[in-house]
């Protein structure tokens, strides 16, 4: 009886596990149920998804203010004085102005490039269980987007669309292991290829070994060709370390991507680009330290003291 | 009997999953978050026999294939889960440090999560996907841990009476 039960026990792992292989093996051969299977989740979810961001945004970037408190405590200071008046009004509108700032910066960029846009709400981020890095926004291919095409942020690429649904579209961030992107350093038009780390920092490949980067250079996309999967002439990020290992074959950097990919709120995607090349004309002014005003005081001495 | 267990069960992974990809997943947290759907199904295969574990596995792995972030081919949590389930109850059943106790259980589902997160990337090298440098994969591995020992003690009486409810058995903790 017992070795009866110990054996259907097996008999059914065994038959769940090769059920398990046989998805993957359908999935790896491209079989189309499997694909819409995926797409059927994401069309029950993205309404539900969608009231979700609605009602959890005012506590969405609770985490991420918590994450950057030490390093940002000297502003909080400064600010802490000026908030305490306006609390009570930003309270109410404060995530709808950070999503406006980031659609304002973000139309500023695609307007300077000539890029025809659509805007998109994210509304929701991807689980980091299976170490992937993706968006999902609230406009699919009833808004004209399509698999493949650029999306960017107010300071520059934010990924790229990986699956389009509908009503929404799953975006691959540049931050993902698997994201890659082919860049020219501004100025010098040397070429490379950046590739995501899971986080803000990605790895710069060069292709030529007789040419040099340095800390500082900044990276815009190349492009691709009819536009798709990028676009040419966005800002990508800037150098912070060079590798000059003497093995290698070619130099390799490491880049802070432009893009805080914690506070994402509003994207666009860029479903036309302009038929010039924009060049280095992209690239993020450096901020200009604010000028301090100097008041002289000369007092001169009166001839006739008063009494 | 079955039928039953069944009707009582789907809907509580589906709306548990409903959790996970409608709430849980709007917040970016440090050190890679939590997967509440992930502790629930864990919890669940050690509340249950290794049968009923392998086979909630096959569901919830199948659930988390199917969520629109996941990034390697669908069955590959499938297969994973399976496994994880399974040995979880397995090795769970019987011991009483484990199964009787909210503490072990704890600490058991947190370990079964860094492993289960380590069989994953093992898993998605072998199928060729890609999830990064080394030194990110430990981070997020062990954040998720983290959380997941964090998140645990929260859920598990919950997790624990949906068991009891679901399955009619007394299992509570």
């Amino acid at each position: 009886m017992r070795d009866g039960g110990e054996g259907r026990s097996r008999l059914l792992l065994i038959v769940l596990i090769v059920s398990a292989l046989f998805l993957i093996t359908l999935d790896l051969r491209g079989v189309g149920v499997l694909e819409g299977a995926r797409q059927g989740t994401q069309t029950i979810l993205s309404p539900f998804q969608r009231a979700g961001s609605v009602v959890i945004s005012p506590f969405k970037n609770f985490f991420s203010d918590v994450t950057h408190l030490g390093r940002t405590r000297n502003q909080i200071e400064k600010l802490r004085a000026d908030n305490a008046k306006l609390r009570a009004t930003l309270l109410n509108r404060k995530n709808a102005d950070a999503q406006l700032l980031q659609l304002k910066s973000v139309l500023d960029l695609a307007g300077t490039a000539g890029f025809k846009v659509v805007n998109a709400r994210v509304i929701s981020q991807g689980a980091s269980q299976s170490f992937s890095q993706t968006i999902t926004i609230d406009a699919g291919t009833t808004a004209g987007i399509r698999k493949n095409m650029t999306v960017l942020a107010g300071t520059g690429i934010t990924g790229v669309v990986k699956e389009v649904y509908s009503h929404t579209s799953l975006i691959m961030l540049a931050t993902d292991p698997a994201f890659r992107i082919g860049v020219r350093i501004a100025g010098s038009q040397q070429i490379g290829i950046l590739s995501g780390r899971g986080s803000r920092s990605g790895s710069l490949q060069l292709l030529d070994n007789q040419t040099n980067v340095k800390v500082g250079d900044v990276l815009l996309s190349r492009g691709s060709v009819a536009n798709r999967p990028f676009v040419p002439g966005v800002p990508v990020g800037y150098v912070t370390a060079v590798d000059n290992s003497a093995g290698a074959i070619a130099q390799s950097a490491t880049v802070h991507l432009y893009t805080n990919f914690s506070t994402l709120g509003v994207v666009s995607v860029v479903v036309a680009a302009s038929k010039v090349n924009p060049g280095d004309a992209l690239i993020p002014k450096k901020p200009r330290p604010t000028p301090v005003p100097t008041v002289t005081i000369y007092v001169t001495p009166s001839p006739s003291p008063t009494k | 009997m079955i039928t039953r267990q069944l009707s009582l069960s789907t809907p509580v992974f589906l709306f548990i999953f409903g959790i996970q990809e409608v709430v849980v997943n709007q917040f970016r947290l440090p050190g890679g978050g939590f997967s509440v759907f992930f502790i629930f199904a864990l919890v669940w295969a050690i509340l249950s026999t290794p049968e009923v574990a392998a086979l909630s596995g096959f569901a919830s792995g199948l659930l988390m294939d199917l969520s629109p972030s996941a990034s390697g081919p669908i069955g590959q949590w499938t297969l994973i889960m399976i496994a994880s389930s399974y040995a979880i109850s397995f090795f769970g059943s019987g011991n009483e440090n484990v199964k009787g106790n909210p503490i072990g259980v704890t600490f058991f589902i947190s370990a079964a999560v860094f492993i289960t997160e380590i069989l994953f990337v093992i898993s998605g090298a072998l199928l060729g996907v890609q999830t990064g440098s080394f030194g990110q994969v430990l981070l997020t591995t062990i954040g998720i841990s983290l959380w997941t020992l964090v998140v645990t003690p929260i859920f598990l009486p919950i997790f624990s009476r949906l068991h009891d409810f679901a399955l009619d058995t007394r299992s509570k903790i």
